[in-house]
């Protein structure tokens, strides 16, 4: 009661099997088994011992977890804390004498984040590659196309793989000599001549 | 302060074990074992059954209060379900409806 109304303690010799959820603060200094969900803060006491998931605004660990440990905020793990459990939150502190055994990924908070993040990553290099490849072909092709039609001028003027991969896109990674390049020429001009008949 | 308090906002569902005191100024569904004193704050909710040493109620209890000591209902107080005491005092503006059972 000293420590507020909005906070709540589960004391030394406390056990709670169970959930606990809710708003403001947990202080845990006593067992609990069962998932702790809170839009506060959650302190994890030297001698407390929690074998739950906890998700909070703030974690703080001082004892003992065998869980997953997700805030919005921060994950703190001081002196003394012994986690069994992936950490996610933007900002994870573990202090010497903290011990962690499993995953630990800053960034926002969610089970979605880590997946999202690798998909935006892997998305994003190849379409920066494509950008660059696009500007280099433009610059490869306009002196192409005035100088001859003649297939093998365009086969040596588009041996780079950039010119290649803006001609097709499907077949990005390509490596190997470009006589195939005229069949797609071809292909290229008649899609566009068709779409000038319509 | 030695005690486990359930605060306000907080829900707790599963059972509470302690040897200590126990306030409730939240919710707690499931079962309250204490060895000392329970006290059910104006505002905090139990639907559980309390066996626990001296018990105070303010708020609101539905199930069964089981105390080797003595059992408070506080002005406010709704209790549904019966209570075992060797004292109790119901408050004026209580609210209770159960058996009391005192060992006599």
């Amino acid at each position: 009661m000293a420590t507020g109304h909005a906070t709540t303690v589960i004391g030394s010799s406390s056990f709670v099997r169970g959930r606990v959820t809710g708003s403001g603060d947990v202080e845990i200094a006593g067992r609990v088994e069962g998932d702790v969900t809170c839009s506060g803060d959650v302190l994890v006491d030297a001698g407390g011992l929690v074998a739950a998931n906890i998700s909070a605004r703030r974690i703080v660990i001082r004892g003992a977890v065998k869980g997953d440990l997700t805030a919005e905020d921060a994950v703190i793990l001081e002196a003394g804390a012994r986690v069994v459990g992936d950490l996610r939150a933007p900002r994870i502190a573990i202090a010497q004498g903290g011990l962690v055994r499993g995953h630990v990924q800053t960034g926002a908070a969610g089970a979605a984040r880590p997946r999202a993040a690798s998909a935006a990553a892997s998305r994003a290099t190849p379409s920066n590659e494509r950008v660059a490849a696009k500007s280099v072909a433009r610059v490869e092709l306009a002196p192409a196309k005035k100088q001859a039609p003649a297939p093998a001028a365009r086969a040596a003027s588009s041996g780079n793989n950039h010119a290649e991969t803006r001609e097709r896109p499907k077949a990005a990674t390509r490596v190997g000599p470009p006589p195939p390049v005229v069949p797609v020429l071809k292909k290229g001009t008649k899609a566009v001549a068709h779409h000038k008949k319509r | 302060m030695a005690s486990t308090v359930i605060g306000a906002g907080i829900t707790i569902e599963g059972e509470v074990t302690s040897d200590e005191d126990v306030v409730v100024q939240g919710t707690l569904r499931g079962k309250l074992v204490a060895k000392d004193a329970v006290t059910v704050e104006h505002g905090g909710v139990v639907e559980a059954d309390i066996t626990s040493g001296p018990v105070s109620v303010a708020g609101s209890v539905t199930g069964n209060i089981s105390s080797n000591d003595r059992v408070d209902l506080q002005n406010g107080a709704k209790v549904v379900g019966n209570v075992k005491a060797t004292r109790i005092t119901i408050a004026d503006g209580a609210q209770f409806k159960g058996n009391v059972d005192m060992d006599v």
